[in-house]
């Protein structure tokens, strides 16, 4: 048992999991929200979702993250700190958001690598899908009403 | 190959519980301290800081977006996450994942409705979803699973999928600016997760499955 050798390992496997699925995750969600800002989506969809996200204490645009994470959670958190640098989120948002970021995180990808993996059948999907994002739901209130 | 005693139980030795209970000290930031000797044992003091340019902001600046600010953004990251998973490895290396097993295995069936044999997949799938993923399906095939049981498992495993590894990789990013300690999201996480497998429990028992085997 080496374990600076495992250390060394682990920062590998770090390196190589922040270089190929992080980083360009992170930087496809930069480019999406300054994208979605300078045609005007933004503001738009913030006003379509405001009363929605109102309920979980978060401005419309919020909504943005929730959609990013579905494909990678990477991307829900690049998408939530490009919204803070553009100060449309707050450190209380990001808080209520964090855990929903994970929650319902990376579900497409999910599909292939968890439920194709177990064999679980397709006429199941609908409802684990349901139950991430309810778990989702749950966790926004609970930050919102409870914890920040 | 056979890999049935990699499920089954071993001997936990009694330093993995302490690392085990160290390793999660560390990512908490309670021995946090900048003048006693155990201040070392802390992720934000180890992961350190970027020095300041011109006194105002570090290497990312002010005013930065789109892709440029994003690159640098995600690459000013890059050491949180190798430091973070190299603690993991060294703690797995060590056991404290299986402690953590040990400690878990009599609460799976009151908690999650999971029998102790999946105790070491639900440890690892924590970690790794891919590796959860399939060790839950030699669980099934060896008959540890129930048909039912492994539809639970996967609403366990489906709702953030490598959890620990994920959060301490990608989450890190917004430790900084969160209100509230980084460890109380990841706790809200593994609750609702826990949540999440029981209303699954509650849909197989009500939802009209009779046609899944127990």
């Amino acid at each position: 048992m080496n374990i600076y050798e495992s250390f060394l390992d682990g920062m590998r496997k770090g390196l190589k999991i922040a270089v190929l699925n992080m980083l360009p995750n992170v930087v496809v969600a930069f480019v999406f929200i300054k994208a979605l800002q300078v045609t005007g989506l933004l503001d738009a969809i913030g006003n379509i979702f405001s009363p929605i996200m109102q309920i979980f204490h978060l401005p419309g645009e919020a909504v943005a993250v929730l959609l990013s994470t579905i494909l990678s959670a990477g991307g829900g958190i690049g998408a939530a700190a490009g919204l803070y640098s553009h100060e449309v989120l707050n450190s209380v948002h990001l808080s209520i958001l964090m855990p929903a970021i994970f929650l319902m995180g990376a579900q497409i990808q999910y599909v292939g690598r968890i439920l194709g993996v177990i064999d679980i059948a397709p006429k199941h999907f609908p409802v684990l899908f349901l139950i991430s994002i309810i778990n989702a739901v749950l966790a926004m209130l609970t930050m919102a009403y409870l914890i920040v | 190959m056979n890999s049935a005693p990699r499920l089954q139980d071993k001997q936990v030795a009694w330093y993995s519980y302490v690392i085990l209970l160290l390793v999660i000290m560390f990512f908490s930031g309670v021995l946090k301290s900048s003048d006693s000797w155990w201040g070392f044992i802390d992720f934000t003091t180890l992961n350190g800081m970027y020095g300041t340019i011109a006194e105002q902001s570090n290497f990312l600046g002010k005013g930065g977006f789109g892709a440029m600010y994003g690159f640098l953004f995600a690459f000013s990251l890059i050491p949180g996450i190798m430091l973070a998973l190299g603690i993991v490895e060294v703690a797995e290396r060590l056991d404290a994942l299986r402690a953590a097993q040990k400690l878990l295995t009599p609460v799976l069936r009151p908690l999650l409705g999971l029998p102790g044999a999946a105790g070491l997949a639900l440890i690892t799938c924590l970690q790794s979803s891919d590796a959860g993923a399939a060790m839950t399906k030699e669980l099934y095939d060896q008959n540890l699973l129930t048909e039912k049981e492994r539809l639970i498992f996967a609403a366990f495993q489906f709702s953030s999928g490598s959890t620990i590894t994920v959060y301490l990789s990608m989450g890190v990013s917004l430790f900084p600016f969160l209100s509230v300690s980084h460890l109380i999201p990841l706790a809200v996480i593994l609750f609702y997760k826990a949540v999440g497998t029981n209303l699954m429990r509650l849909y197989l028992n009500f939802a009209g499955c009779n046609n899944i085997p127990e």
